[in-house]
């Protein structure tokens, strides 16, 4: 019996040994390189001349060709989020809720280049999800894939229910005969 | 024909058709439970609407046969273990992703454990094994609710006597 408690310590510290080593793996909340929050590239273009048209908020005709001929929706907006680098936005036209503008791209000069980068949340969860998994429910592979934490954490909450109502209405007694 | 109740000896009628019926449909309840947490990579689906799925059956079968004969078919520390053998496999998928990954620590990203040649169908093969897990885990949690709460109300009843 005491060799078995010995064994039971030794497992939990190398589990909690275990859970401190992924614990460090998980990207820091809003952390712009973590893996959902990173850019997809789209494409890059000669930057000459429309520095300055970005810096005062107008979108490139150049760019929402090459937006277009991707067939992706043409940003409404665009915001100077530093020097060299711009965050272009959609206003969506929605009557009955205060329209909230979704991040639609990301423009980010490098040398003579404008990179475009296209927000990853949306096109990995929705568009590059089937390749990505080989699953074709979107639901399913968001839920135990991309969100596999979430829904351990989940499981973990049904299972803590079930115990909890165990503890409370356990027969204390006999089975009724 | 009704039946004198052999659970508790009170006198409830319990009826010929209800536990046929019920003796029918309770193997295909449970096959159509697992058809649906097996089915929930390729359609609507999943762990925790098969789960729930499966459990309805034994509510079923301690509607139609009493919470004697169902306690014996499904006895309390079978599903005690089940409890939390769901979760341990939804976690034991991902320390194997942490192990295969060798070093990379990437826990839950099924796509390291080497079942096929492929990353992609790893992955989907993986989604499989969680929903397993999760499955085994609602199940017997809505199962000892259940019966819980039924043996509860036997225990009342008995005492009332």
């Amino acid at each position: 019996m005491k060799s078995l408690s010995v064994a039971a310590l030794a497992f939990i510290i190398v589990l909690g040994v275990l859970f401190v080593y992924v614990a460090e793996d998980i990207p820091d909340f809003g952390d712009p390189n973590s893996a959902p929050n990173r850019y997809v590239k789209l494409f890059d273009t000669d930057a000459a001349g429309l520095v300055d048209e970005l810096d005062n908020g107008i979108i490139p005709d150049s760019l929402n060709a090459k937006i277009e001929e991707i067939g992706l929706p043409l940003p409404s907006e665009v915001a100077k989020l530093k020097e060299g680098e711009w965050e272009a936005v959609i206003v969506p036209e929605e009557l009955h809720y205060a329209p909230k503008e979704q991040k639609y791209y990301f423009i980010e000069k490098k040398g003579d280049e404008l990179w475009v980068y296209r927000y990853a949340l949306i096109k990995r969860f929705v568009e590059e999800g089937h390749h990505e998994t080989e699953v074709p429910n979107m639901v399913t592979y968001i839920l135990a894939d991309y969100r596999g934490y979430d829904t351990l954490g989940e499981t973990t909450v049904i299972f803590t229910a079930g115990v909890a109502v165990l503890l409370l209405l356990r027969r204390t007694g006999k089975r009724p005969e | 024909m009704p039946r004198e109740d052999r659970d508790t000896g009170k006198g409830k009628s319990r009826s010929v058709v209800v536990e046929t019926v019920s003796r029918l449909m309770v193997p295909f309840i449970q096959l159509f439970a697992l058809y649906v947490i097996i089915h929930g990579a390729g359609g609507p689906g999943g762990g925790f609407q098969g789960g729930v799925i499966f459990a309805s059956s034994f509510v079923l079968y301690v509607i139609a046969f009493g919470i004697v004969k169902a306690g014996n078919r499904f006895p309390e520390h079978a599903n005690i273990a089940l409890f939390s053998t769901g979760v341990y496999l939804y976690a034991g998928v991902g320390l194997l992703c942490v192990i295969c990954s060798l070093g990379a620590a990437q826990y839950l990203n099924y796509g390291f454990i080497p079942l096929t040649h492929h990353f992609e169908e790893n992955r989907a093969l993986g989604m499989d094994l969680v929903e397993i897990g999760i499955g085994i885990t609602v199940m017997a949690v809505i199962t000892s609710i259940f019966f819980n709460l039924v043996w509860k109300r036997e225990e009342i009843e008995k005492g009332e006597d």
